[in-house]
């Protein structure tokens, strides 16, 4: 029988059955080592023309007002793994925001406020689910649709205002550090370490990438993709709620206009991170690289040319341009898995 | 007395969602062939925005045939690029759009620096506030565009394709169709549309200010959506799309009407949404039904 | 019925045909192989213009590869394709159609959404225009019912397609191959979803065809609508051409004897492990029956229409049922509902005594029922994932302890399942796509051999797998029916399910045929009870 034995960089089919070389085993990670070059390139070219852009300080205070995106980039990435998409994270956000400051306001307790937003997050993002699964709607629709609904709702519930004046215990959990790292930016990266741990070490990441490469072939393996689904969206409806939160903290404010564009930098961030929009292929170390090249760059534009217009112009190209890249890739890759 | 208030409404109406149709006549075919495009707003930004530049007396004043012509080719050429980057870069339609509805929010910011144009010609004027035997000019603008697409959809070949392509696109290959020729097209012709709709937005306001377009691209979504296109491709009407865009207007003029003051505004949005959630399921029960009929 | 007169001209050399017109479709040398198993090799046939050409042969003999050369979608290894004397540049649909040849598929490749019209005029609406813009739709409409009417049917031509019924978009498409001046039509398998009249107004309009001076190549299982329709036959098996005679000089049985007449012996060893099932002339059988009495899989009254009605069958452990029937037959819809993945509409299934909740996968495997799909490639393996990952995919959560995915234990099943399948290369992080056909079908075997199942459902296990992986393949359904599992074998591979099974069920149009024991079940009979009505047919249709 000639089964044909596949080459994949110089190496025959032996080779990978006994000692795969360091490089061949690097293959798959092509896209994220070249996320961290061009980070590296990006700091170099800081140091060189703006110094004072890599300052430690500058840097964590600079960081400060991203971590609602980098935390939502998280079930981004996920959802867009298993081949969806989620276009209301912004307005659930929003939404989210309403419900704490109306909370707040009402019984006066930030605990009960937290636990309203989180609720609001996880409803918003179990009905995206619902709608999913159940009606069969494509996820572009719904959350197109879910987009303008959470928005107006919340727009309507707060009649343009805004909530404020929570209490300082609350707001100093924007800007506490333990250790020197700020406690935002922690609870994100504990939160991408047990992501990443979920992903390598449980059913649960082949699950995903099964659904994402061919969902049909998964149902006929018996993974439960209707469950998978709901349990992401609610997942990303729930982040969009902590966001929410940490929102709250850093600006004290609670109003409906936050994360206006927001979904748009998640999913600019989670694609340039590698994650395929067709789906099946993903990873988060890529996801946060991707977050920190966006925030980067973006940072550097403003603080280097003083042109924040110049901002919008690069996210858009560089959403095209990754994707664009992927193909690419994707279409010289070699056999591994 | 009453019917005069009414017709006066409808008008007031008809006039105010005018950019909606002659945007939503291109997306329809956009949608049609399975593609679509969010950018429609941005775009209208942007080329209000060149518009304004290029007519008011305040900056380089120069004629306006000048302008209308820029905006129309400028539009074009938004739309031919948003086409090439999903026909040849094979990119999806939703990450295009998306991609080039934030960049060209950043041209619009940079060319305008925050500031407003509020200087414009008169002629420009005419457009928007001017009638023809009591007609607003606006609305036999958007008559032509809604019969002009119409027949370009059900009677010439061109637009019988699009359907093809919409409908089934493995057969349309097999039939010979060009769906690089197509979908280039649809995504030009939208943008053509985008410069038109321009056209006639900024001789009704009259202003032109960075929020400009702003949030236009889901209102015009919705009204394809809820005028029966199929978002799943080959079925759909431009006229269907026009009347949804009347209607949703209306319910918001009504919600102003009915005195609920500011916050009628800001039930808009969820509104909207819940036509998009409407819309969809009657295309679901539409599909379900024809997948009985084609088992029985 | 119309009698269909024959026309048995080949038209040789010497037959005085002129060079290059009236020679029809000319087929010379074709070959294609795909991974080291030859579809098609040394392929030559004519279809004459006015003649219907019938092909025959099973599954797997090459039919839908060499349409699919002809049609242009795929380019062939070796050999030409001459119309009229004249070569076709092959590989290139438009290229195919425009030199004549048109092809009607079993789903019509139609636009569901468009109209008779539509479908007829779209990419040639050439000398439609007025004014040079705009559609004459009028006119468009009239020449539509007109072919229509031509062939016999008379539909709503202003409704969408997906609104009516298959016979009838059948119809549209014929017409529009008509349309395009095609000179030869190929049909595959255009009655395998039709009722017997839909069929019938199909067969008018082959007459139709016929006398416009159409060629026709037709594709089907049907023996007798072979017999009633065809002038010659072609009969392909494995991949080349056995028999090609004018239709008259078969007989059913001489037929059916080219499309399946083989060597079984090499495919299915006597060895140690085959003592269970030895011929009964052999009379003394030295190990005990394993069929005990209560069965593992029980399926009662189990319908879901269209698809299948009234479906009871049992299963018992150690038992392989074969499940044989024409295309169409509903014996992939029946698996796909003890599996769950479809819901039934009525009946219901039973493992071990334990009825299923209709259309959960979940609980059916839970329960130790497996189905491996005829659709390998898109349904049963998730191709760019690696051997590993589709190995374990279904048992990732019986394996892992406390959620969490053991690696050692992971990595000793999946070499004991490559070891003991023999699967190759027997790298474990290839890519699943980079396998062989039979090292794919090995893999979605291990797949489920892992969940350790007791009901095994095989949809045409071993299509498009080439001859070595196919005897082990045999070998181990028999060394697991040893072992006890109830297997329910589904195949269009006549010898295989004579080789393999205890006993023979037949389906036929979405309903059990008939039963047959290992002892009286021969080709023939299973062929006879799987074919519609076919004696009534023959004779009204006989000249």
């Amino acid at each position: 029988m000639s089964a044909s034995a596949p080459v994949v960089n110089g190496a025959t089919s032996r080779d990978l059955v006994a000692q795969p070389s360091w490089w061949a085993r690097l293959a798959p990670y092509r896209h994220e080592m070249a996320l961290a070059v061009l980070l590296v390139v990006l700091f170099v070219a800081a140091a060189i023309v703006s110094p004072s852009f890599l300052d430690l300080t500058t840097q964590r205070a600079l960081l400060s007002h991203d971590w609602e995106l980098a935390m939502l980039t998280l079930p981004m990435m996920l959802i867009i793994l298993t081949g969806g998409i989620d276009l209301s994270v912004g307005a659930t956000m929003a939404l989210a925001s309403v419900v704490f400051g109306l909370a707040f306001t009402r019984t006066g307790s930030v605990g009960v406020a937290v636990a309203a937003a989180l609720g609001t997050g996880v409803v918003c993002g179990g009905l995206n689910g619902l709608c999913i699964t159940r009606f069969k709607v494509h996820p572009l629709i719904v959350t197109l649709a879910t987009l303008s609904a959470y928005r107006g709702i919340a727009e309507g519930m707060s009649l343009g205002q805004s909530v404020s004046g929570f209490p300082a215990s609350f707001s100093q959990i924007a800007t506490m550090t333990v250790a020197g790292i700020p406690l935002l930016g922690g609870l994100y990266l504990i939160f991408a370490l047990m992501l990443a741990f979920k992903l390598a070490r449980t059913p649960v990441g082949a699950w995903l990438v099964a659904m994402g490469y061919n969902e049909t072939a998964a149902r006929f393996a018996a993974v439960r993709v209707d469950r998978l689904k709901v349990a992401l969206y609610t997942y990303s409806g729930l982040m969009a709620g902590a966001a929410a939160i940490f929102f709250a903290a850093r600006r004290n404010t609670a109003k409906a206009d936050v994360g206006m564009g927001m979904e748009l930098d998640v999913i600019t961030a989670v694609v340039l991170g590698g994650t395929s929009i067709f789906g099946g292929r993903g990873t988060v170390i890529g996801t946060v690289l991707g977050f920190l090249l966006l925030h980067e760059s973006r940072e550097w534009m403003s603080w280097a040319f003083d042109y924040d217009e110049l901002n919008l112009i690069l996210v858009g190209v560089l959403l095209i341009a990754s994707v664009l890249l992927q193909r690419v890739l994707s279409g010289r890759s070699g056999r591994r898995a | 007395m009453i019917a005069e208030l009414w017709l006066g409404t409808l008008r007031d109406v008809a006039v105010n969602a005018v950019p909606t149709i002659i945007v939503a006549c291109g997306l329809t075919l956009v949608v049609v062939t399975r593609e679509i495009d969010i950018s429609v707003g941005s775009a209208m930004g942007v080329l209000a925005t060149v518009l304004g530049l290029l007519v008011s007396p305040a900056r380089f004043g120069m004629s306006l045939w000048v302008g209308i012509a820029a905006v129309l080719v400028l539009g074009a050429v938004i739309g031919l690029v948003n086409g090439a980057l999903v026909v040849w870069g094979k990119v999806p339609s939703i990450i295009v759009t998306l991609g080039t509805l934030t960049a060209l929010q950043g041209v619009n910011a940079l060319l305008l620096h925050g500031e407003q144009i509020t200087q414009l010609p008169s002629a420009l004027r005419y457009l928007g506030v001017g009638r023809i035997a009591g007609i607003p000019v606006s609305l036999y603008l958007t008559a032509i565009v809604v019969i002009g697409t119409m027949l370009l959809a059900t009677r010439t070949a061109l637009g019988r394709r699009l359907y093809a392509v919409g409908s089934q696109p493995d057969a349309a290959r097999l039939a010979g169709l060009s769906e690089v020729r197509l979908k280039l097209f649809v995504f030009a012709f939208t943008g053509v549309l985008v410069g038109v709709a321009t056209l006639a937005s900024v001789s009704q306001i009259a202003v032109i200010e960075p929020n400009l377009g702003r949030g236009f691209e889901l209102v015009v979504v919705t009204a394809v959506l809820v005028g029966g296109t199929s978002i799943h491709g080959g079925r759909g009407s431009v006229v269907g799309a026009a009347i949804a865009a009347i209607v949703l207007e209306g319910v918001r003029t009504t919600l102003i009407l009915l005195r609920l003051g500011e916050s009628a505004t800001y039930w808009e949005r969820a509104i909207q949404g819940a036509f998009i959630l409407i819309a969809v399921l009657i295309d679901l029960l539409v599909r379900s039904r024809r997948a009985t009929v084609r088992r029985a | 019925m119309v009698a269909i007169p024959r026309n048995n001209a080949e038209g040789g050399a010497g037959d005085g045909v002129r060079a290059g017109v009236g020679r029809g479709l000319e087929v010379d040398g074709l070959a294609k192989s795909y991974g080291g198993v030859h579809a098609l090799s040394g392929v030559s046939l004519a279809v004459r213009p006015g003649q219907v050409h019938a092909l025959v042969g099973e599954n797997g003999a090459g039919k839908s590869t060499l349409i699919k050369i002809i049609s242009g979608v795929v380019s062939p290894d070796a050999g030409a394709v001459s119309m009229n004397g004249t070569p076709i540049p092959l590989g290139h649909v438009t290229l195919s159609q425009q030199a004549g040849v048109a092809t009607i598929h079993q789903e019509s490749t139609a636009f569901p959404d468009l109209n008779a019209i539509d479908n007829l005029f779209v990419g040639r609406e050439q000398g439609m225009r007025r004014g040079g813009l705009l559609l004459d739709r009028r006119r468009m409409r009239e020449q539509t019912i007109a072919a229509l009417a031509e062939l016999g049917e008379h539909v709503d031509v202003d409704r969408p397609l997906a609104e009516l019924p298959l016979a009838s978009r059948q119809m549209i498409a014929i017409a529009r191959a008509l349309s395009q001046q095609c000179t030869v039509l190929i049909l595959d398998e255009p009655t395998a979803s039709l009722s017997e009249p839909e069929g019938e107004a199909l067969f008018r309009a082959m007459q139709t065809l016929r006398m416009r001076g159409i060629g026709m190549l037709y594709v089907s299982h049907r023996l007798a609508e072979i017999f009633a329709l065809s002038d010659v036959t072609t009969v392909l098996r494995d991949g080349q051409v056995v028999a090609h005679r004018p239709t008259a000089e078969f007989t059913e049985a001489s037929l059916i004897q080219s499309m399946v007449g083989r060597e079984i012996a090499p495919l299915v060893p006597k060895s140690a492990h085959d003592t269970v099932h030895d011929t009964p002339s052999d009379g003394a059988t030295t190990v005990t029956p394993p069929a005990r009495d209560e069965p593992m899989l029980l399926v009662t009254g189990l319908t879901r229409e269209p698809a299948f009605r009234d479906i009871t069958l049992q299963v018992r452990p150690g038992e392989v049922v074969g499940l044989a029937g024409l295309v169409g037959a509903g014996r992939s819809e029946v698996a796909r509902a003890v599996f769950g993945i479809d819901r039934q509409t009525r009946g219901e299934v039973r493992v071990a005594g334990q009825t299923l909740t209709p259309g959960s996968v979940p609980e059916a495997v839970a329960a130790g029922v497996a189905l491996v799909p005829e659709d390998r490639q898109h349904l049963g393996l998730v191709l760019p994932m690696s051997v590993r990952e589709n190995l374990l995919l279904v048992v990732l959560r019986r394996l892992a302890k406390f959620w969490i995915r053991p690696r050692a234990i992971e990595r000793t099943l999946v070499q004991e399942l490559s070891a003991s399948l023999a699967i190759r290369p027997a790298g474990p992080d290839l890519r699943a796509d980079a396998l062989s056909g039979g090292n794919q079908q090995k893999v979605v075997l291990g797949k489920w051999l892992a969940t350790k199942p007791r009901v095994l459902v095989l949809d045409e296990p071993t299509r498009g797998v080439d001859v070595g992986a196919k005897a082990e393949l045999y070998r181990l359904i028999r060394q697991l029916a040893g072992e006890g599992m109830a297997t329910l074998l589904i195949s269009s591979d006549l010898p295989e399910i004579l080789a393999l099974s205890d006993r023979v069920l037949v389906m036929r149009q979405g309903m059990l045929a008939g039963e047959l024991p290992r002892a009286e079940a021969t080709e023939e009979r299973i062929l006879a009870l799987a074919m519609p009505a076919d004696i009534a047919l023959r004779e009204r249709v006989a000249s």
